[in-house]
């Protein structure tokens, strides 16, 4: 039995570090995709809420110019 | 009973030289004149000449008269030679005396070894390689059959050879490495049954010295 | 005993005769006769080519220990045999000790074999539907059937030499042994071999140089893997770790639905944008899912959303396009389309958090409306990360079997079984 452990020690390190990965990336509610997240200031949108747009956060400000 | 021990062994003189002749065992009619070669052969109280031995039998067997070893528990001293020539050379067979008063046979072909004794069994007129035959209870494959010529005695033998020139022979083995024989020379064909060893298993002492080899 | 010399009847050189009497034949070294040693009348066998020389990798008088004892190199062979056109050779050297007798080294290709009788006699079988040899307990696979003769030689031999004279050999494995079947038309003789490295071999006759590598895979070198059983063992052992973990995870999620809420919308209202009462997301950073029910039948409908902390004003902005049509055809019912959506939004810190929600449909001329329920619920247990990590644990138990795969491949391409599909199976272990 401990010629399982042993004998794939490396296999073992390299599971159990991709488990203990999995498992703080699954607890911290880790994921690849996301979702556009930004600040904004949150006033203006709780009393108007239709003057909010989404590309407060998309929108590039212009970087050009002398 | 030891049969190498006691008086009661036969004592003579050769009818060639002179030399005395002692038999090593209670059982033996032949024997071989260590001086001139000569082959005699026990008539009741005399010796009779048969023969002799042309040929020089000084080969690279560590094997020689006066070896002494083990087998199955028990202790032997080597008493007798046959040897052999074919088309691939040439064997010798031991004629071993055990201290437990039995005798049996120690072959040895190109320093390959095995230990067989006679078995009471019937075999097959002939056989070829590959043949299975059952032989003393037990069932062997032919491994070997070989057209042998003898070519020359030495020391004492339980029967005599001096009448024998070419013979059938068949080695036999089984899975379990169990060994046997079958001398085609005698009617009905003489059976040996026994086991392959390695040197180091018959811890034998008084072997023949190499220059060069511990 | 004393070692003794002839003289070569062909050049009068001297041949020492280092096997004693038991040599039978013996290459003169200066004239590559191959003289009859029998008898004391020495007679000419063959007489050997020199075009066919060979070096030999191991030189001829040297003392080397097998299993405590020592042997002395007294003759080697060059031996050959043909497979599909193409000449394989190989050297076996007669290695000799007066009292323990006769062993053999052959080597090929970098791989060695010591080899020595077989004391048993092997018994046929099969195994895998091939013809085997079952011999002291283990069973030898059928490797090779091929004629064998013997191109050249030095040294002496305790039979006499055939040069060019063909022998039927049969060759079976068992890892790392070997189990070799002679047949002539009188004898059947079966000799076992076990592996040995290159290293090893130059350390047992203390050799200064190294002798050439090994190249390929030979029929009874063992695979260098680790067992295949037990990186499969700690494969499902680490599944089942993963497996315990997924239940951790389930059973401390919070999995609370925080914000529950029918809505309506119509292509009338003036204004649809809205903002939904403050909830409060509460525990550690973890995953938020929002869920959206619509009653949707043959429309379509985009909620433009956003997920707001109103301490501070960190939003998260996502549309999701939700539609659902159905009808009847010749086939039957059909349907596309899915009247529910769900986003899962990571990472969301613990806070007092509100929604905010701007639907949309068509803008065409007709009238479209639809109700939507919207569910927030805070740390749902979402496992796919976990389902990642299977095919990652799987991978090195994997990597080995396809690495003992190609080394098996490797080693019955040369036997009389290469195929495109060579079998798979574990010679080792």
């Amino acid at each position: 039995m401990t010629n399982l452990f042993l004998g794939n020690l490396k296999y073992w390190l390299y599971g159990l570090t991709l488990l203990g990965g999995a498992g703080v990336a699954e607890w911290r509610g880790y994921s690849f995709t996301s979702i556009n997240e930004h600040q904004v200031a949150p006033k203006s949108v709780r009393d108007n809420p239709g003057a909010y747009r989404s590309h407060y956060s998309t929108y590039t400000r212009y970087s050009g110019g002398k | 009973m030891n049969p190498l021990a006691g008086s009661d062994r036969f004592r003579g003189n050769c009818p060639n030289c002179g030399a005395p002749i002692q038999f090593t065992f209670l059982q033996a009619v032949q024997t071989v004149c260590k001086f001139c070669q000569s082959v005699l052969v026990r008539q009741g109280v005399d010796l009779q000449l048969v023969g002799k031995v042309a040929d020089p039998l000084i080969d690279a067997s560590p094997i020689q008269l006066g070896t002494e070893g083990q087998y199955g528990g028990q202790a032997f001293q080597v008493v007798g030679r046959i040897v052999y020539e074919y088309s691939g050379g040439r064997w010798n067979e031991w004629y071993l005396a055990f201290s437990n008063g039995t005798f049996g046979w120690l072959s040895d072909a190109q320093l390959e070894y095995a230990i067989s004794f006679p078995v009471q069994s019937t075999a097959p007129a002939q056989a070829t390689r590959g043949v299975q035959v059952a032989l003393g209870k037990e069932l062997f494959t032919v491994t070997t059959f070989t057209r042998a010529r003898y070519i020359g005695v030495e020391g004492d033998m339980p029967f005599t050879t001096w009448d024998k020139t070419e013979s059938n022979f068949l080695d036999l083995r089984s899975a379990n490495q169990r060994f046997a024989t079958v001398d085609y020379s005698e009617q009905p064909p003489l059976v040996f049954t026994g086991n392959l060893v390695d040197y180091d298993e018959l811890k034998l002492r008084n072997v023949k010295q190499f220059e060069g080899w511990q | 005993m004393k070692v003794r010399a002839i003289e070569c009847p062909n050049c009068g050189g001297s041949v020492e005769l280092r096997g004693y009497s038991h040599s039978l034949s013996a290459v003169c070294i200066q004239c590559l006769t191959v003289i009859d040693t029998s008898h004391p009348q020495l007679t000419i066998l063959k007489q050997l080519q020199d075009a066919n020389r060979v070096r030999p990798l191991l030189p001829l008088g040297s003392r080397g220990r097998f299993g405590g004892k020592l042997f002395e190199i007294i003759g080697m062979q060059e031996r050959q045999i043909m497979v599909d056109g193409t000449t394989y050779s190989w050297q076996e050297y007669l290695l000799f000790n007066p009292y323990a007798g006769f062993r053999y080294l052959s080597v090929y290709r970098g791989h060695w074999n010591f080899i020595e009788p077989a004391k048993g006699l092997p018994e046929t079988t099969t195994r895998l539907g091939k013809p085997a040899l079952k011999y002291q307990g283990e069973t030898y696979r059928h490797f090779q059937t091929a004629e064998a003769e013997t191109s050249f030689a030095m040294g002496e031999f305790p039979w006499k030499l055939e040069v060019g004279q063909k022998v039927t050999v049969k060759d079976y494995i068992a890892p790392p042994k070997l189990l070799s079947e002679e047949i002539t038309a009188d004898e059947v003789t079966y000799s076992v071999g076990t592996y040995q490295t290159g290293e090893e071999i130059a350390k047992a006759f203390a050799l200064t140089t190294p002798l050439p590598p090994a190249t390929g895979v030979f029929a009874n070198q063992q695979a260098p893997a680790a067992n295949l059983g037990s990186a499969w063992s700690t494969f499902v052992l680490l599944l089942l770790g993963l497996f315990v973990l997924s239940i951790i995870l389930k059973v401390i999620s919070r999995n609370e639905v925080v914000f529950d809420q029918r809505l309506h919308y119509s292509s009338a209202d003036k204004e649809s944008a809205k903002v939904t009462d403050i909830f409060e997301l509460k525990g550690r950073t973890s995953n938020v899912e929002i869920e959206s029910e619509t009653d949707l039948s043959n429309d379509w409908m985009y909620l433009d959303m956003s997920l707001i902390n109103t301490e501070t004003g960190q939003a998260w902005d996502f549309g999701r396009e939700v539609s659902y049509y159905s009808g009847t055809d010749s086939d039957g019912r059909w349907t596309e389309g899915n009247p529910k959506d769900s986003v899962n939004i990571p990472s969301v810190p613990s806070g007092k958090y509100y929604l905010r929600i701007d639907p949309d449909m068509s803008d065409d001329a007709g009238l479209h409306s639809a109700s939507y329920t919207i569910k927030v619920t805070r740390d749902v247990p979402k496992f796919w990360l976990l389902w990642l990590a299977v095919p990652l644990l799987m991978l090195p138990a994997l990597w080995r079997t396809i690495k003992r795969g190609t080394f098996e491949t490797q080693r019955w391409a040369e036997s009389d079984y290469a195929t495109s599909s060579s079998s798979s199976d574990d010679d080792d272990d």
